[in-house]
């Protein structure tokens, strides 16, 4: 009888979830323009990709994009935390504001960089330009658009690690901290031999999350520059979007959204592997 | 006296009741539009419709900027209104291909559309040889320019496109951006231009052959134009913001306020120029895109059409809705508030009554492209007339080619595979014949 408990989650999970990704992976292998009847294609889909430039420039710009946020908003967040460790008593003012960017709605932050930063027209680019300094919009350069996006989703981010990491180490054993300085470690030998290690599964729970949500980044890029100018800052969910609801191509959409579950899957099963051997530890 | 004041109000109740039921409800699902716009269609769509058609309910449903991808999914499934709002020609040869479209044509002869709609607007919305869709308006893209700016400079609106070029020239030299341009809020905006190319350079009957599959897109007078283009850009006439500024109000400000002399795009645009060239105090001309011989360009355009769902419960209903925005009546009232956006395909204005406050301009505009379209002398715009994914490659394409990531032999051989492959599944809307 207690099975029946589970019966509501099944039911969500299989309506919202299984059968949606099912009907995904079986699109992939179809031709279909969202309206008239889909046509069996095979592999096609897939081969289109593979020679189709614009999919490995999305493929290297969210590779790009992983190693970015696996390294800049765990750095920052980390070193704000440990700040805060250090001096408790303004910490939770620091908190708040460190997590407001969290709260704000992607299009709200996404507007607000591009007209009130970025733009030579009503932005802080403009008027540096207006007072003489050569400086461009950083989303309107091919070499610089994806740097640019980057930098308003750090801003948006990183203060969700650090909370995070703040929450962690607060749970660090007191007496190992105090053990380590009776012992006469460093600041940074506290770091790396007490600390760090405390709170390494955080750590990787993190970064795991960051590869996966990497490879579903979407409203910043969507909304500051819709992957361009001329594809540089393409990533594979915005190529699917535009594929299946601009080009009408919903089996070749389906194709990119596997190859874009097949980087989380990959992540997950890392991530069930590293908690199976805590487990055993 | 209370309980005949009682059976006095339940009769009135009840017979409101039943005079409610009685009507059949039309439901309309609209696409993006302000609280003011949403009040202009309920001031003169809906209430004057409701008010003439006692036996129909018109009920509009704003669905804002994703009413595509909803009405997809909404007719896929049987659900979706009965009057079908779909974003150009091109949506409506997929859905009129799977069913799920009626045929107009016994409505077009109870109506009697053919005496009353121009006719290029009907073939357009034909698919195997059966109307099923009418557009909602009709647009050109020309060349606005800044009339004070250009008479201080002793200037001439250009007519061909070496005077074009010989004015951008004199532009950049006094330090003017030639073309207010830009594409941050809609990346679409790209392809006015390419559109003002392949018709000014390769010609209305060049762009004709290749939307009917019988010349190349990669023949000699689309690389031409592509070519022309591209010089344009790299003598940096579209501005160093173009990717910074907005399609529409950013780039009427700029030409108004004449830190740029022209701007090449759409008649939607006359309520922005007319704004903002009253707040810079300047004065905004419009002349039809220059071409190669001096003969202006009108490349046609259509920004939504109506057909109505197979699925509907009221056929009648939804058709007597399509009919009464084709009156001139709606013509008049919409197109003078909602400039550009309602400009109705009519084949007879005589009886139209537009607003005190329409400039001239615009009513003249109008004028000269409904004549060309009687005339047949009009080109084409690549969002009405080529097909989804074709013209999303060449919004795309254009900046790689601009910013020198491809040829524009590379750019034009993978417009024409897309194209070729689309005309091969039958996804290109119906071309009329010149």
């Amino acid at each position: 009888m207690h099975r029946l408990y589970v019966l509501p989650t099944l039911i969500i999970n299989v309506a919202i979830i299984a059968i949606p990704a099912l009907v995904t992976v079986m699109l992939a292998f179809f031709e279909w323009d969202g309206i008239s009847d889909p046509l069996f294609v095979g592999l096609d889909n897939f081969r289109a990709l593979w020679d189709d430039s614009v999919f490995w420039t999305a493929l290297t710009n969210n590779i790009i994009w992983t190693v970015i946020f696996l390294i800049v908003p765990i750095a920052m967040g980390l070193l704000a935390a440990t700040m805060m460790l250090v001096a408790r008593r303004s910490s939770s003012f620091f908190q708040v504001i460190y997590f407001l960017p969290v709260i704000i709605a992607t299009a709200i932050t996404g507007r607000v960089w591009q007209g009130m930063i970025y733009s030579p027209v009503t932005g802080v680019t403009g008027l540096l330009q207006r007072y003489g300094m050569d400086i461009a919009n950083p989303l309107t350069e091919t070499s610089t658009a994806l740097y640019g996006i980057a930098v308003v989703d750090l801003w948006h981010w990183w203060g969700f690690l650090c909370v995070i990491f703040f929450a962690a180490l607060r749970q660090v054993p007191s007496e190992q901290i105090e053990a380590a300085r009776v012992e006469g470690a460093s600041f940074f030998q506290t770091m790396r031999y007490v600390l760090l290690p405390g709170i390494m599964p955080t750590i990787t729970l993190m970064m795991i999350m960051t590869v996966i949500w990497s490879f579903l980044v979407f409203d910043f890029v969507y909304i500051l520059t819709q992957g361009g100018p001329a594809y540089s800052s393409e990533v594979l969910s915005t190529f699917a979007y535009r594929s299946a609801f601009y080009d009408l191509a919903v089996g070749k959409a389906a194709a990119i959204s596997v190859v874009i579950s097949l980087f989380g899957l990959a992540a997950t099963v890392l991530y069930i592997r590293v908690q199976a051997k805590e487990f055993d530890q | 006296m209370k309980t005949s004041r009682f059976a006095i109000t339940t009769a009135v109740l009840l017979g409101a009741a039943q005079g409610a039921l009685a009507q059949e409800p039309v439901s309309w699902w609209y696409e993006l539009a302000t609280p003011e716009q949403q009040k202009l269609i309920q001031q003169h769509i809906i209430e004057p419709f409701n008010k003439a058609n006692a036996d129909y309910a018109l009920t509009v449903d704003y669905r804002g900027s994703e009413l595509d991808k909803q009405l997809r999914v909404a007719m896929l499934s049987g659900n979706g209104p009965d009057v079908v709002y779909t974003a150009g020609p091109s949506y409506v040869a997929p859905m009129a291909q799977s069913g799920q479209l009626l045929a107009l044509d016994d409505y077009a002869t109870k109506f009697k559309w053919q005496e009353r709609i121009l006719p290029v607007f009907l073939k357009m919305g034909e698919y195997n040889g059966k109307l099923y869709a009418l557009p909602k308006t009709y647009e050109t893209v020309g060349l606005f320019y800044n009339k004070t700016l250009f008479e201080k400079n002793s200037w001439q609106a250009p007519k061909t496109l070496d005077e074009l070029e010989k004015v951008a020239d004199s532009m950049l030299e006094a330090g003017v951006t030639p073309f207010a341009a830009g594409n941050a809020d809609w990346r679409g905006a790209n392809e006015w231009f390419v559109t003002l190319a392949l018709n000014a350079v390769a010609g209305p009957d060049n762009v004709n052959k290749a939307l009917r599959g019988e010349l190349p897109w990669t023949s000699e007078p689309f690389v031409q134009s592509i070519d022309r283009l591209n010089g344009w850009w790299k003598k940096g006439y579209f501005g160093k913001n173009y990717f910074s500024l907005t399609s529409a109000e950013q780039t009427a400000d700029m030409m108004a306020s004449g830190r740029a002399g022209m701007m090449p795009t759409g008649t939607w645009q006359f309520q922005n120029v007319a704004s903002y060239s009253k707040k810079a105090g300047s004065e905004a001309g419009f002349v039809g895109f220059p071409s190669a011989s001096g003969d202006p360009v009108f490349p046609l355009g259509i920004g939504s059409t109506f057909s109505i769902a197979s699925r509907t419960k009221n056929p009648d209903g939804a058709a007597a809705v399509i009919n009464y925005v084709f009156s001139p009546e709606v013509y008049g009232s919409m197109n003078s508030a909602w400039q550009g956006e309602w400009n109705i395909p009519l084949k007879d204005l005589s009886s139209v009554q537009m607003g005190s406050d329409v400039t001239p301009l615009f009513t003249e505009t109008m004028k000269n492209l409904s004549s060309a379209v009687s005339a047949g002398n009009y080109g084409y715009t690549t969002w009405t007339f080529l097909p989804p994914a074709t013209d999303s490659y060449l919004i795309n394409g254009i900046e790689e080619v601009w910013l020198g990531k491809i040829s524009t032999a590379d750019f034009l051989t993978k417009l024409d595979a897309s194209f070729q492959k689309e005309l091969k599944a039958k996804k290109v809307p119906a071309i009329p014949a010149r």
